[in-house]
């Protein structure tokens, strides 16, 4: 895939905080890619950035064959859907979507031309000639969508674009912004804090903690193999297991928790495993088995709750708090004794923090 | 609401209101009555004194004197106080905190005190015109107001919609006038309205630095008072009413009357 | 900030190390290109000659306090003090009360006729000082409207001397500062909620006791910024005394005046000037601590 964004070794300061750290990122032609974390995290200043709002210590940022790292953000071309639509209230809607053209010197003709096909894409053709003040949230947003679009820009970037509607138009946006994006083919970087949306609407995703990117990769591999602790606590992860690697018999390793429970655990199934990891499980990846000859881990039940498809226990053990989820058939009461056993194609195994 | 207010507190407020609109309106009787004194209810009815207004030539003077210092004050501290509203708000971050505190300064400073203080230093320190002092009196009379008025019309102002501009290819000088400025637009009147007004009215920054053929027509109406006590002042008076009446129908027209009672 | 000329990207390697520099220094640094011109304006024109008309009141030959020790042990001029102090917070006092009650009333009127007594108190407040003082110079005067109705009615048989006195001031101060205050009141009390009024009446207080001891508390804060406002600017005011208190009623204003205008002491005028600022700085930093302190809503 060709590259349409290279962001390389990109640091950036506020003051003297340093908010950014040597971050590097390429998105691929026609690719929409997702930074994702915690308010704090760096995502809206890697997009402020890209967009030109603000300069970086160091690093480069290219579109295409364009080198944008000092260029003013006006000279960029890339369009901008901001977390609360930014439309100018002063301007009809359709003066509002035609503005990029007419910086462009488009023709008043064509651009009102223009302007009005893209309305009509995201459904607004009718409201024209109203100002924003008039407009719902959902239709804000449209306008912002078209308003970014019609400039036909190499990049089209998102930053929380979802954030201040309510949780059923959520849904139907970020479906109609990945059909208009998948369309046009439109490079895009998508900033967000939820990772549902993140996953649901990405080819992939950038998780980022502290200024820097802790994964980048498909939701699907983000979701089953995350590459830290970060990551795996981040993607729900609810178990992360300290262990140490104390007997290897061919593949076969047996490890053992804190409080002395020891697992056998197959390399073929876990992956390599070093002689420190943590084995990283959601409450699916933990069996629960009241079975004394099985090999687990032994805790304690305690709060019991119904998720519809299982069982769910918080569980105390010498290796800490755990959290597994049992069989809707035989309900345990809490104070049971039980082991929990790692179900070995939803575990991971991790480096330790 | 309409929950029930006692009714002595309802007569106090009319008396209230009767005592704030009777004067005007004495002086508004006054200044059409047919006698050489002033008197109300009015005498007769004439229009002389409004016509002997203009045959006084320092009150034509003055007027325009007045008028013009208004204009040139205003504009100027405008010209200046816009932008730095503008960044007060815009780089709130990187500017130091004590910069804001500068226009709210002057508040410290009785006009008086701020009149004699301009005498000294630049009147008599600087050698500069009469004209040119009152000039400079005026507008820093009337800055602060611009500073806050058009700053607080920008604090509600979001700077995504400027960015926005930027993003699709609008270069920042032009993104001001095309963008920031049609959206503070109220403010900008409303701080022009203000300090026109402050500085048409002003006696105690200009009791200092008005001279020798350079007066400002409150100053004159002052000094006229302790000479003549006929009707003459009187349609000054009314002449300045119709001031205040004309900028509040500006008000109405361009913001709409809701805005004074802000 | 700066309108970059378009200039033609074609060759943005060789432009850019220029550029950069260019768009560092104008953006670093915008914030103070912006606000630069109006604060050297405030500081060159207001605080440095501000500054210059105080220090010259110190370091005089007589000992570094002289003029102010001339000042205080001057009877008449200290007798002036006194005057426009009491001036003053009479001003402020009769304007609270009458501005607070007026701006209950009027916060409390349907929406047209709402607007209608805002418009009312913003017309007198926008017509200049000279015209409001000016308008009772002729009701006060010897042969002014208001002894021409008394001797009219019988209640008195000679006109009497209003003018020049205390109560002649105080009366067109009060009237100055009236609509000032029930605008700066008006809105403060439509900040407090409906809500919190209703919550008082339905726990049974009187519309009386809901008065007192809710309103009125949380207008604590918007009173105080009034009487600021009332108490400074009655204070420095010049037009008023001079029109209606004349030289009889010399308040801080006209003494400074006639100071440096009459008699040329410069330096006396300067000394008025400056405790005119330490007393006007003084209560506006210190009702502004009293406010914040009083501030119900404060968090």
């Amino acid at each position: 895939m060709t590259q349409a964004l290279t962001v390389q070794n990109l640091t950036a300061h506020y003051g003297a905080t340093k908010v950014l750290e040597d971050l590097s990122l390429s998105v691929g032609k026609g690719e929409l890619v997702s930074l994702l974390g915690a308010s704090g995290c760096g995502k809206t200043t890697t997009l402020r950035l890209i967009a030109g709002f603000l300069e970086p210590t160091s690093g480069s940022i290219r579109l295409g064959d364009k080198d944008l790292t000092r260029l003013p953000a006006y000279k960029r071309d890339i369009g901008l859907v901001f977390q609360n639509y930014a439309l100018f209230p002063h301007l009809s809607v359709l003066d509002n979507v035609g503005f990029g053209l007419k910086q462009r010197g488009v023709a008043p003709a064509d651009r009102e031309k223009r302007a009005k096909a893209m309305l009509e894409r995201v459904g607004l053709a009718q409201l024209a000639d109203r100002l924003p003040g008039a407009l719902s949230g959902g239709q804000k947003q449209r306008v912002a969508l078209a308003r970014a679009l019609v400039i036909e820009p190499p990049l089209l970037m998102f930053d929380e674009p979802l954030s201040n509607l309510d949780a059923k138009l959520r849904v139907d946006m970020r479906v109609e912004i990945r059909q208009l994006q998948r369309a046009n083919g439109t490079t895009s970087v998508y900033v967000t804090h939820d990772q549902e949306e993140a996953f649901s609407i990405s080819d992939r995703v950038a998780i980022m903690n502290a200024g820097r990117i802790m994964q980048f990769d498909t939701p699907e591999t983000l979701y089953q193999r995350p590459a830290n602790a970060f990551v795996a606590r981040f993607v729900g992860f609810e178990n992360l297991i300290p262990m140490k690697a104390v007997a290897r018999d061919g593949a076969t390793v047996t490890a053992e928790a804190a409080g002395g429970a020891r697992l056998k655990l197959s390399q073929e199934r876990f992956g390599e495993i070093a002689d420190s990891f943590v084995l990283a499980t959601r409450a699916d990846g933990l069996a629960v088995s009241t079975d004394a000859k099985d090999e687990g881990i032994p805790a304690t039940l305690g709060l019991r709750t119904y998720l519809g498809r299982a069982y769910q226990y918080q569980a105390d053990s010498a290796a800490g708090q755990l959290i597994a989820n049992g069989s809707l058939s035989a309900p345990l009461e809490p104070g049971a004794e039980a082991k929990l056993m790692p179900v070995p194609d939803q575990c991971c195994v991790l480096k330790p923090e | 609401m309409t929950s029930r207010i006692n009714p002595l507190l309802i007569l106090f407020a009319v008396l209230v209101y009767i005592f704030l609109m009777g004067p005007l309106i004495i002086v508004l009787g006054a200044s059409v009555s047919d006698t050489t004194y002033l008197t109300f209810p009015p005498q007769g009815f004439s229009l002389r004194w409004f016509e002997n207004i203009f045959a006084i030539s320092a009150f034509k003077r003055t007027i325009i004197t007045s008028l013009e210092l208004a204009f040139l004050a205003t504009g100027l501290a405008l010209l200046v106080g816009i932008p730095a509203a503008y960044a007060l708000n815009r780089y709130r971050i990187k500017l130091p905190s004590w910069l804001s505190t500068v226009f709210v300064l002057p508040i410290l400073v009785p006009e008086i005190v701020l009149g004699f203080s301009l005498l000294k230093s630049v009147a008599v320190g600087m050698q500069t015109p009469i004209f040119l002092t009152l000039l400079v009196g005026h507008m820093l009379l009337v800055l602060p107001y611009c500073v806050r008025v058009v700053s607080a019309s920008l604090a509600s102002f979001d700077f995504s919609i400027e960015e926005a501009a930027v993003s699709l290819g609008s270069p920042p000088l032009k993104t001001f006038f095309t963008i920031v400025l049609p959206n503070v637009r109220s403010g900008v009147i409303a701080a022009f309205i203000l300090a026109f007004i402050t500085s048409i009215n002003d006696v105690s920054t200009s009791l200092f630095l008005t001279g020798p053929g350079v007066s400002t027509l409150p100053i004159q109406i002052l000094a006229h008072v302790e000479q003549f006590f006929d009707p003459t002042i009187a349609s000054v008076s009314v002449l300045l009413m119709l001031l205040t009446v004309a900028v509040m129908a500006i008000v109405e027209r361009t913001l709409g009357l809701t805005f004074l009672a802000k | 900030m700066k309108a970059s000329k378009p200039r033609k990207a074609v060759n943005p390697g060789a432009a850019r190390p220029r550029q950069l520099e260019e768009n560092f220094m104008l953006k670093r640094f915008a914030g103070w290109w912006l606000a630069g011109p109006a604060t050297l304006a405030v500081l060159v024109f207001l605080i440095l000659p501000v500054a210059a008309t105080i220090a010259t009141t110190f370091g005089d030959d007589g000992g570094i306090f002289a003029p102010y020790i001339a000042f205080f042990n001057s009877g008449f001029r200290r007798a002036v003090l006194w005057r426009t102090i009491e001036i003053s917070l009479a001003t402020t006092a009769i304007s609270l009360v009458v501005g607070f009650l007026t701006a209950y009333v009027v916060s409390k009127s349907p929406g047209k006729l709402k607007s209608l007594l805002i418009i009312a108190a913003v017309f007198p407040l926008l017509t200049g000082v000279v015209v409001r003082s000016f308008a009772w110079l002729i009701i006060l005067g010897k042969n002014g409207i208001l002894n021409n109705f008394l001797v009219g009615i019988g209640a008195i048989s000679e006109p009497l001397s209003m003018l020049y006195t205390q109560g002649s001031v105080i009366v067109a101060m009060v009237y100055l500062f009236v609509p000032l205050m029930i605008l700066t009141l008006v809105g403060v009390l439509e900040n407090i909620p409906d809500d919190i009024v209703q919550a008082s009446s339905s726990l049974g207080a009187t519309p009386a006791a809901t008065f007192r001891q809710v309103i009125l508390p949380l207008a604590v804060p918007g009173l105080i910024v009034g009487a600021v406002l009332v108490f400074t600017g009655s204070f420095t005011a010049y037009a008023t005394p001079q029109l209606l208190g004349g030289e009889r009623q010399m308040v801080m204003g006209t003494l400074m005046y006639q100071r440096a205008m009459v008699s040329f002491d410069w330096v006396g005028a300067s000394t008025i000037a400056a405790i005119m600022v330490v007393i006007t700085v003084t209560v506006v930093l210190a009702m502004s601590r009293v406010a914040r302190r009083l501030n119900p809503m404060a968090t």
